[in-house]
């Protein structure tokens, strides 16, 4: 056991961090918005909890609270994410389509070179040192961190999914005007799925300073956009398990592969190609194609209407 | 006001719809030029006019897709134009569309959960703690009612868009209902019904009024349908109101006849 984790423990860890992030996508899509904001949200949680937990200003907090810090960190984390989150999403949100990942792209990069001028995120060197969470000896132990949240976000998106507030936003992802005409206000729910990605994205991120140990403007590039896309585009964008599926399986078969020295990353392109190719749902798609869900079940205490002259066929 | 006939006897009642001046253009096209009307509370009020006369656009002045160049629409004394399309449906004006826009890929009964949008308040918390869960059961019981009304309930759980056009004109109008409305526009509702459909649907509108205690407007070609359906009927020919009155009257209207017919 103990020499598994040593070597795959490191892995595990970040295949879930990867699904994490993948589902902070998955949320504003379920409204049919596709933005790629995630890796910036990512970032500027990364930053919150590393100057929260290094800079000399916040040293009374952390020898006041001690490990109390770690939780505290996630909170501001998720506030600040929130809260941008929503100055950047109701501009942003008039667009669609291309135009809107376009522009997430640009709020990225403006964010990469704000934190590389920046003497508080400590410009191009980044911050390093960033103590570990709760004294954690080994990286696997930040499963600890990590599961519990993902577990938490795959109940919440469950939850969410089955309610008004889930029903929105499909409504919304299949024909905005209509929703529109039908009384849900699109603007409203697609700004509040883009926060509910952007505070997920910002907890991981404060998750991910402590266990990466360093962070700096790297953290949360266009190549993370990239990625963060295709874990949802690979898993599946239409069920909560696709992007944990996609997330988990991008991020271990690099890895994997290793032995294969220089073709790895040939066989980890074609793996994406042939994916795209042949599984358009995803692959978490395709298996559920198979297992269609259960017609649904008329509730017993529904009076039975007497049917109108224009039903029937 | 005005006295209505409907199954439930004739009433006094007044005014529900003014629409003031309406006008729409796009480009150097007027679509809707400077029509005025009143719908009365109750009455199955008919547009008709040839094709591309505006009657599309003026449903979608009236229901807030399109903002209109100038002029107003009134519903019961409260100006709805310039407000968005959802906080119309909240005051009570519900609508089909031509071109059917039903959410395709998602199931019948979930096309009609959506619409009870604004009839139900659960919140993002409410929904993900499951505190709302009196609510979801009304909505899950109002949506297969409006089901088994419309005849769609055995059905159900199929997406919209793999039924076959008058079912997915019944079901827009199923959904349509699911906001409560108290004004229904109904856009082409026979459009792509076979014949025994179409005889079917002049009794099936009327008792959704009766039921639902609604004014109706409905947009329709099919002559013999709008003669029969409609208490009060209003032509539209190249953006104008040419002639507003009961159907008979409308049919011997030289100015119609003309418009459909064309001059000399």
């Amino acid at each position: 056991m103990g020499d598994f984790l040593g070597q795959y423990g490191f892995l595990i860890v970040t295949m879930v961090q990867a699904g994490l992030l993948g589902l902070s996508l998955y949320f504003p899509l379920q409204a049919g918005q596709l933005s790629l904001a995630s890796p910036g949200f990512y970032a500027v949680g990364g930053y919150v909890a590393a100057i929260l937990l290094t800079n000399p200003a916040f040293a009374g907090w952390r020898d006041a609270l001690g490990n109390g810090m770690f939780p505290l960190t996630w909170l501001a984390a998720a506030l600040i994410c929130g809260v941008l989150g929503l100055i950047v999403g109701v501009p942003a949100l008039r667009l669609r389509g291309i135009y809107l990942a376009l522009a997430t792209i640009a709020f990225i990069e403006i964010l990469r070179v704000i934190s590389l001028n920046l003497s508080i995120t400590g410009g191009a060197i980044g911050i390093f040192g960033i103590p570990q969470a709760f004294g954690f000896q080994d990286r696997w132990q930040y499963i600890w961190l990590f599961g519990p949240l993902l577990i938490l976000t795959l109940l919440f998106a469950r939850q969410l999914e089955r309610s008004r507030v889930g029903r929105a936003f499909r409504a919304i992802r299949e024909d905005e005007l209509a929703a529109d005409a039908m009384g849900v206000p699109p603007t409203h729910y697609k700004v509040l799925a883009f926060v509910i990605g952007a505070v997920l994205a910002g907890l991981v991120g404060a998750m991910s300073a402590p266990f990466l140990n360093t962070w700096n403007a790297k953290q949360g590039t266009f190549d993370a956009s990239i990625a963060i896309l295709a874990f949802v585009l690979i898993g599946g964008s239409r069920n909560i398990w696709g992007p944990v599926v996609g997330g988990a399986l991008l991020t271990a078969v690099p890895e994997l592969l290793r032995f294969l020295a220089d073709w790895r990353l040939v066989i980890n392109g074609l793996v994406l190609v042939v994916a795209s190719l042949y599984l358009p749902q995803g692959i978490v798609g395709a298996l559920g194609g198979v297992r269609r869900p259960p017609p649904p079940r008329r509730p017993p205490s529904v009076p039975v209407v007497v049917e109108a002259p224009g039903g029937g066929s | 006001m005005t006295a209505v006939t409907t199954e439930r006897g004739t009433v006094e009642r007044g005014t529900v719809l003014e629409a003031r001046g309406l006008t729409r253009r796009f480009g150097g096209l007027v679509a809707v030029n400077d029509v005025s009307f009143d719908v009365r509370e109750g009455e199955i009020f008919g547009l008709i006019g040839p094709n591309g006369a505006g009657k599309t656009t003026l449903f979608n002045l009236m229901t807030g897709l399109t903002p209109p160049s100038s002029g107003t629409l009134a519903y019961r004394g409260q100006k709805v134009t310039g407000l968005a399309p959802h906080r119309i449906a909240a005051l009570g004006i519900s609508r089909t569309f031509q071109n059917i826009r039903l959410f395709r890929a998602l199931s019948a009964l979930e096309n009609v959960k959506i619409a009870q949008h604004v009839r139900t308040r659960a919140g993002l918390w409410a929904g993900v703690f499951g505190t709302s869960r009196a609510e979801e059961r009304r909505v899950e019981d109002q949506a297969w009612a409006l089901l088994d009304l419309v005849g769609l309930a055995d059905r159900a759980g199929e997406s919209a868009g793999n039924f076959s056009y008058g079912d997915q004109r019944r079901l827009e109008i199923a959904r349509a209902l699911a906001t409560e409305p108290r004004v229904l526009l109904l856009d082409e509702p026979a459009a792509g019904m076979n014949t025994a459909e179409k005889g079917q649907l002049t009794a099936f509108i009327r008792e959704v009024r009766a039921r639902f205690d609604l004014t109706v407007l409905v947009i329709e070609h099919h002559v013999p349908l709008v003669m029969d359906l409609c208490d009060r009927v209003a032509v539209l020919n190249f953006g104008q109101l040419i002639a507003v009155g009961d159907p008979a009257a409308v049919q011997r209207d030289p100015k119609v006849i003309e418009a459909y017919l064309g001059g000399e």
